[in-house]
């Protein structure tokens, strides 16, 4: 489904993403962990070409994405993303941020687009919010119809940007229970969190990153019980309080 | 020496206030002639002005900005190489523009550039308007780089282009930003219109110029043209004041 081959970013002369290779099978779960500076945002945003890779190549379906001819717009499409600050369009209620994308870019009757914007928004557990502002939502609501937003357009993998890490401790749990939901329905997700118990709970893989390279990966239970690697085990003992 | 009584005194005073509003305004028609007609004028140049301004001004804006915010991770190519161009045709048009006083730019247009255009009123909406459209590009541009680098993320994400990202996301957003500025810079340009007369264009202000100059009477005309400027700048502020709220609807909390 994803499939990333000597995927290398440099910004300016900073190298934050060094040759990466890897595959990522469909209805599979990856957490991206590790210290800041490691490049897992860097990486997850290369999988949309919100950064452009300085060399490599990206296959999503089979379609390489990285060649200069590939249409960015439809393959975005087909990919939601999630992002630490929700990015909530502020001058659209919640229903209009929902419903925007598929009635411009899938000529959505509105009527269609507000069933879908219902339903999705049953989903995260916030139809009584439909007519309201971003501005007069937590930090939880916002991440949930963010999470909305991005399903709306029927993607088919799930990026997750540090969703959890802007918001205040008692909202993490609501904003992660509709993760939980959406993998357990076979969405494909890729997500960059610091939220190891639902890593340990939710994830297929975890990828442990540190200095631009995947130092190390497997199940949850091997890399957070059994890391083979000292700068793996060193950076768990540091965030051992969140296991 | 005679001493009036209160009386009396209100009494001239009015009579000598009839007579003079009179010769001023009423007397030959003057009023609808030379001002009311002049305010016509300046309405209908600062109207297609404004409008000028702000198509030419917006577009310059979003040159600018995707220059500044593209252009470094671009391919080398045709595309890079005319936005590179246009931004550079840009930055060059507001730098002169705004470098030099509008009524020269005024003159220049009447008796330069524009010489075989016979009507005045014509030249200097062209005039007004290439103004006007450098001062609203910065003013936009400062809107458009207002807005959270997160918004055209979010967009991109969700699938739109850059173009529909900018439509539907950033400018309204810029927009609403800019609206004070704006409202400055069309109040601005209302009273800027003054200068017409330089190219011979009766508008409000030469009107009442001419009419002090024909009773002699300066008094009247000129304060007359004052509280009309005031009027309809109070008018302009009421309308983008009703505009701003209505804009933020959004931003209740």
């Amino acid at each position: 489904m994803i499939s990333v081959e000597h995927l290398c970013k440099n910004f300016g002369k900073l190298k934050v993403l060094k040759d990466i290779t890897e595959r990522i099978k469909p209805g599979e779960k990856v957490v991206i962990i590790g210290p800041s500076g490691s490049g897992k945002s860097t990486l997850l945003r290369c999988l949309n070409l919100l950064e452009t890779p300085t060399s490599g190549r990206i296959f999503i379906n089979g379609e390489e994405i990285t060649d200069p001819k590939h249409d960015v717009n439809l393959m975005r499409q087909q990919m939601g993303m999630v992002f630490q600050h929700f990015n909530l369009f502020p001058h659209y209620s919640v229903m209009g941020n929902i419903t925007l994308a598929p009635m411009k870019l899938k000529k959505m009757s509105q009527a269609e687009a507000e069933d879908l914007g219902m339903h999705l928004l049953e989903k995260v557990g916030l139809t009584d919010k439909a007519q309201e502002y971003p501005g007069r939502l937590s930090g939880g609501q916002k991440q949930r119809v963010a999470i909305a937003r991005a399903l709306a357009m029927n993607p088919s993998i799930m990026l997750f940007d540090e969703p959890t890490s802007a918001l205040d401790p008692e909202m993490v749990g609501e904003v992660l229970k509709v993760m939980a939901d959406l993998a357990a329905e076979g969405m494909t997700m890729l997500l960059v969190s610091h939220e190891m118990a639902f890593a340990r709970e939710v994830a297929d893989r975890v990828f442990f990153m540190d200095s631009g390279v995947i130092l190390e990966q497997g199940t949850p239970d091997e890399v957070f019980n059994n890391p083979q690697e000292q700068r793996t085990k060193d950076f768990l003992f540091r965030v051992k309080e969140k296991i | 020496m005679n001493h009036l009584s209160l009386g009396e005194a209100i009494t001239e005073f009015y009579l000598d206030f009839k007579a003079k509003f009179e010769l001023c305004f009423i007397d030959d028609n003057r009023f609808v002639d030379y001002m009311l007609s002049g305010l016509g004028n300046t309405l209908k140049i600062t109207f297609f002005a404004l409008i000028i301004g702000v198509v030419v001004g917006v577009v310059l804006a979003l040159i600018r900005v995707t220059y500044a915010k593209n252009a470094h991770n671009m391919r080398r190519g045709a595309g890079k190489f005319f936005l590179g161009f246009f931004n550079a045709i840009a930055k060059i048009y507001i730098t002169v523009i705004r470098g030099i006083p509008v009524v020269v730019q005024l003159m220049i247009w009447f008796f330069i550039i524009l010489v075989s255009w016979t009507d005045g009123v014509m030249v200097a909406i062209i005039a007004f308007g290439v103004n006007s459209s450098a001062y609203v590009a910065e003013i936009f541009r400062a809107g458009i780089m207002s807005v959270d680098g997160g918004q055209m993320e979010a967009g991109r994400s969700l699938g739109f282009g850059y173009i529909s990202t900018m439509r539907y996301i950033i400018l309204p957003q810029a927009f609403k930003n800019v609206l004070p500025a704006i409202c400055n810079e069309f109040i601005t340009l209302l009273k800027e219109t003054a200068v017409v007369g330089y190219i011979a264009v009766t508008d409000l202000t030469k009107g009442a110029y001419i009419i002090s100059g024909r009773t002699f009477e300066p008094f009247l005309p000129l304060i007359g043209a004052a509280l009309i400027y005031l009027v309809m700048v109070m008018i302009l502020s009421w309308i983008f004041g009703r505009l701003e709220r209505r804009l933020r609807a959004s931003d209740q909390r």
